[in-house]
């Protein structure tokens, strides 16, 4: 009898606590306030970013959040913006579109930020559209360069940083067309929208391969798989071999390359193309193989110290971020800082997520940044930047422009050609901090 | 002998109860407890299938994980590729994972501890990346959807804040509710009995007229439903099925989950699903605390949930209750 | 392509075979699955990498990541394991005890690892080649780093397997596992040899983890998938026996490789599975398994 009740009781306790465990979350602050904006207080603006931490895509792309916060801090210590300090919440995803969307519950709901600055990755992106849509949430300068995105009534609050992979395939495409006309093209990509994008590209600018070779993400870990591309390539000796992958992959067919004895005249993505990234997943040694190698980027290049903004930048880094190697993640990661800051400021003294957002639609293709080209924000356009430089990589790893200075090539997602930049870059505002 | 649980009408009752509570509690909770609230609706149906599998069947599977994808997967595809209405989807996705879980359960069946543990383990890492042969499986980027906003009765009847993440947390709530409910009565069965024996004693058990080896079939197969049913909700939930999206770590996670609930104990299982979701909250709090760095943000909620899992077996074997479980009063 | 195929199996079989080894030898010696095996062979590893950084010899720092592996398979027995299995007996958790506690020791000591050394991946590295020998114009994927692993591999097994059969040291390990209490009868200190079984087991982790990760990178979790198909290789072996270990993790890494050459590289895990159940549909304790006599 005793126990009977003591079941019985037991029962009912679990289920009270359960529910209260879930009902006690009343806090003050979830109550709708009309005059409180997320993100900004009288001293703060918060912002928040997801990005690869840990991981197979973390390689590199560990080291963006820290520089935009260096950034910030640079920016904080010279009056803010507007009087306030920026403050990033910085929450890792691990490459995994799961923890992404519940990490950007997380920043949206409980860290209550302004904006959404930086976040990586297609996959990642495309899980929190629905949330961020939702909540009107501006997610800016997204580190991604599927064109998707690029679509304002599909994703109204988004703003693309890079070019499309289908212009970088385009302008790629162009340059093969004009400078290894007759020879054999391979590719090696990314199985999913990332290498789609970039065949897509391909296409419309007529390049044939003779092997196409996929990979599927995080696969480029294992050696055996790495042997494999190397093999079917040895088979077919491809003049040119195309590598559209992140630096870890990049990383691993230079390297199976080498232990192969396999050569060819490489190009490589712009997303895989990061020297010091390469040199952390496969060794110092690994830098020496991307000597020779085709490189394209639409930055300058971070050992570029005659650039007025690497300069600044690299000041900035070994101030605010010391210890870390200043590198083509660095670059990004200050640019997309400089440029957040720059729409914090053009959205004026009353700021919240509906003056920001108008403000960069507004003004945001006046942002000055390290960029050669312009971003192409508009009413009607969320197309950041557009166009890309092609280098060498020299024997440590450095890349240099051909022709010794930085020839642009633009275009555009659809079917547009491939021209040749006139626009001039915007001169940086002194000392690095925005004066808009 | 003397009942010592809930008449199957109290029982129903109770779950009635508990729901109606929970689904006005999710008004006041704020969005982000709705949507954690959901997930943790998940896990009970996730870590409810590895009770009913190893506290009460005594098999252990590694790979529930990859059960979970199976029904995760043929929700989605019914969802994107025929249109079928979310529920149905819902259906489709247990019915698929039923289906794999019965064949592996006659494969099963004749392997014992490590080896079906070895076994399980190899289907968890080898199964989702199937997903990278078959396009039509969308690949390693997988499937993007969604299920759409709240039906327009709901709406008109709660209120315009009634979120898609209130939604969500509606749909598992009464799913996991309704899950739990059959699985109390299946355990408080003969079944749940037989299983029981089988698992104490299969020479006895035999001797006394069960049959063990279908026995063991039946709960892998139930225990498919269950845990395909969880990966369904999971994957509507999310809007997403990728490979990524069940890694060997969710396995690994409801394995644990059940653990801490006490392997034979049902009732348990809201504790360990809890667990499962406040831990990574709690390690990050912790972590502003420490000072943000990039090693502890993303190493600590690991850390605590492995010192975590390692005290309760150690310690509480029982799982994270007061109560012993006495072992011989089970019949 | 066929012999090239083959090479890059015997390699990757080799690994495996010493993963496999490592799980045999603690499964023999205390009849437990070590999920935590991969664990502890990077944390070895690990210790190996900075040693190797600092003494820039990859000479010196291997035989010290074995011994460091040794310690820390002692040192698990001693102050985890015989706390669990003295726990954990009554209810339905006595079968998935250790399991569970050693999966929970595995997060730890990755976690631990990422709190020290963090989550960027690490380059360990050794004065062998990476690139394949070059017969006249053709070079095979075959380097010499990947000599040295098949050797290294063939070396541990064939130590291990001399002093199970040849020595007192490894009648007393076999003994205790299968019988502890008539072994302890007979004389022989069981908890004190199984306390070797758990260093000889680490060591074998640590060797294999400090001779393949030269061939890619080093990072917490980079010696998972090799324990997933170390377990599966000891699973088709038969966890009860050391060639079984060898065999399996051959009869896999060769599997594996043809199978990535021939038909792609992401179903190689889930044919792992289809070799796997075929094996234990026929033989249900693997192909060298013992069969246990039931107990009435």
């Amino acid at each position: 009898m005793l126990v009977h009740r003591r079941t019985k009781r037991g029962k009912l306790a679990i289920a009270l606590v359960a529910t209260a465990a879930l009902a006690i979350n009343v806090l003050p602050a979830q109550a709708r306030n009309l005059y409180k904006v997320d993100g900004v207080s009288s001293s703060t603006i918060t912002l928040g970013i997801t990005s690869p931490l840990t991981g197979a895509a973390a390689p590199g792309y560990n080291k963006v959040p820290s520089a935009m916060q260096a950034y910030f801090n640079y920016v904080n210590d010279n009056g803010g913006v507007n009087g306030r300090k920026i403050k990033l919440i910085v929450k890792d995803d691990a490459y995994n579109p799961v923890l992404a969307k519940s990490v950007t519950n997380d920043l949206v709901l409980q860290s209550k930020v302004l904006a959404l600055v930086g976040t990586l990755g297609t996959a990642n992106n495309e899980a929190t559209t629905r949330f961020v849509n939702d909540h009107g949430v501006p997610r800016l300068f997204v580190n991604t360069g599927y064109s998707g995105f690029a679509n304002s009534k599909k994703y109204p609050t988004t703003y693309p940083l890079l070019p499309s992979y289908v212009m970088e395939a385009k302008i790629m495409g162009q340059y093969i067309k004009d400078n290894f006309a007759g020879k054999s093209v391979a590719i090696i990509y990314q199985d999913d929208d990332f290498g789609a994008d970039a065949l897509k590209g391909f296409a419309t600018a007529g390049t044939k391969f003779i092997a196409k070779i996929p990979y599927a993400s995080g696969s480029q870990a294992d050696p055996t798989v790495v042997g494999k591309w190397i093999a079917g390539l040895m088979a077919l000796k491809p003049d040119v071999t195309i590598m559209f992958g992140v630096s870890s992959a990049t990383a691993a067919a230079l390297g199976g390359s080498y232990k192969a004895g396999f050569k060819t005249q490489w190009i490589l993505g712009s997303v895989g193309g990061d020297g010091t990234t390469i040199a952390t997943v496969a060794g110092p040694t690994a830098v020496g193989l991307l000597y020779g190698a085709i490189g394209a980027s639409f930055l300058p290049a971070p050992t570029d110290t005659t650039d007025p903004y690497i300069a600044q930048f690299q000041a900035i880094n070994t101030k605010y971020n010391a210890g870390v190697v200043f590198d083509n993640n660095v670059l990004v990661g200050m640019n997309s800082a400089m440029l957040t800051v720059e729409a914090l400021r053009a959205a004026g003294p009353v700021l919240n997520r509906a003056t920001l957002l108008k403000a960069i639609a507004k003004s945001g293709s006046t942002f000055a940044s390290a960029g050669f080209a312009p971003l192409g924000y508009s009413a009607t356009s969320h197309v950041g930047y557009n166009g890309y430089w092609f280098g060498t990589y020299g024997p440590t790893g450095a890349i240099k422009p051909i022709g010794g200075s930085y020839t642009l090539y633009t275009t555009d997602s659809g079917t547009g050609a491939v021209v040749k930049a006139t626009s001039a870059r915007p001169a940086m505002p002194l000392k690095g901090l925005p004066n808009n | 002998m003397h009942s010592r649980r809930l008449s199957p009408r109290n029982r129903a009752l109770l779950f009635l109860l508990i729901g109606v509570a929970l689904l006005l509690a999710s008004g006041f909770t704020g969005e982000l407890r709705n949507y954690q609230g959901a997930q943790v609706a998940i896990y009970l149906i996730a870590i409810s299938s590895i009770i009913l599998l190893t506290g009460y069947s005594g098999q252990i599977s590694l790979g529930h994980g990859a059960i979970m994808a199976i029904g995760g997967y043929g929700a989605a595809l019914s969802f994107t590729l025929w249109n079928f209405p979310f529920e149905i989807a819902l259906l489709f996705g247990v019915l698929v994972g039923t289906l794999g879980g019965f064949v592996l359960g006659v494969a099963a069946a004749r392997l014992s501890g490590p080896y079906l543990a070895g076994t399980t383990l190899a289907l968890a890492v080898g199964l989702p990346s199937i997903a990278d042969q078959f396009h039509v499986l969308g690949g390693e980027q997988g499937l993007n959807f969604d299920i759409g906003d709240p039906p327009h009765w709901l709406v008109r009847l709660e209120g315009s804040d009634f979120t898609q993440y209130k939604w969500f947390f509606w749909i598992s709530t009464v799913v996991a509710l309704i899950a739990l409910w059959a699985i109390t009565n299946l355990l408080h069965s003969s079944y749940g009995r037989n299983w029981r024996a089988g698992r104490n004693n299969a020479v006895a058990a035999g001797l006394a007229g069960i049959n063990v080896a279908r026995g063991k079939v039946l709960a892998f197969t139930v225990s498919s439903a269950l845990a395909s049913l969880a990966g369904a909700l999971f994957a509507l939930l999310l809007g997403l099925v990728t490979p990524t999206a069940f890694p060997l770590s969710l396995s690994f996670a409801i394995v644990t989950g059940a653990v801490l609930a006490g392997v034979g104990n049902l009732a348990g299982s809201i504790v360990g699903g809890v667990v499962l979701v406040a831990i990574p909250e709690i390690s990050g709090a912790l972590t502003t605390h420490f000072g943000d760095s990039q090693k502890v943000s993303a190493n600590l909620p690991g850390f605590v949930m492995s010192a975590l899992l390692i005290l309760v077996v150690l310690f509480m074997p029982n799982g994270l209750r007061i109560r012993r479980f006495k072992s011989k009063k089970t019949l | 392509m066929f012999i090239d195929t083959l090479l890059i199996g015997i390699s990757s079989g080799a690994i495996y075979s010493l993963m496999a080894l490592a799980l045999v030898l603690v499964w023999r010696s205390t009849r437990v699955v070590n999920f935590a095996q991969s664990g502890q062979a990077v944390l070895s590893t690990y210790i190996g990498y900075e040693i190797g950084v600092s003494t820039h010899n990859y000479w010196i720092s291997l035989p010290l990541a074995i011994l460091a592996g040794a310690i820390l398979g002692s040192l698990i027995d001693l102050l985890f394991m015989r706390l669990l299995i003295g726990r954990a007996k009554a209810g339905p958790i006595a079968e998935i005890a250790p399991v569970i506690a050693t999966l929970g020791l595995l997060g730890l000591i990755q976690s631990l690892i990422g709190l020290i050394w963090g989550n960027a991946f690490l380059h360990y590295a050794s004065p062998l080649s990476g690139k394949g020998f070059t017969f006249g114009s053709h070079t095979i994927p075959f380097s010499p780093q990947n000599l040295f692993i098949v050797v290294a591999s063939a070396a541990v097994l064939a130590i291990f397997g001399a002093i199970f059969k040849y020595t007192d040291l490894g009648l007393a390990l076999r003994a205790a596992s299968f019988q502890p209490e008539i072994a302890q009868l007979a004389g022989v200190r069981v908890s004190r040899v199984r306390n070797i079984g758990w260093a000889f087991a680490g060591s074998a982790g640590a060797v294999a983890g400090a001779v393949i990760t030269p061939t890619s990178t080093l990072s917490p979790n980079s010696l998972d998938l090799l324990f997933v198909s170390g377990f599966i290789a000891a699973v088709i072996g038969g966890l009860d026996s050391l060639v079984g270990a060898v065999i399996g993790g051959m009869v896999l890494g060769v599997g594996f490789s043809f199978i990535l050459q021939y038909i792609g590289g992401s179903v190689t895990f889930l044919v792992g599975f289809i070799i796997l159940m075929v094996v234990l549909l026929i033989r249900p304790r693997g192909i060298f398994g013992h069969k246990v006599s039931r107990r009435a």
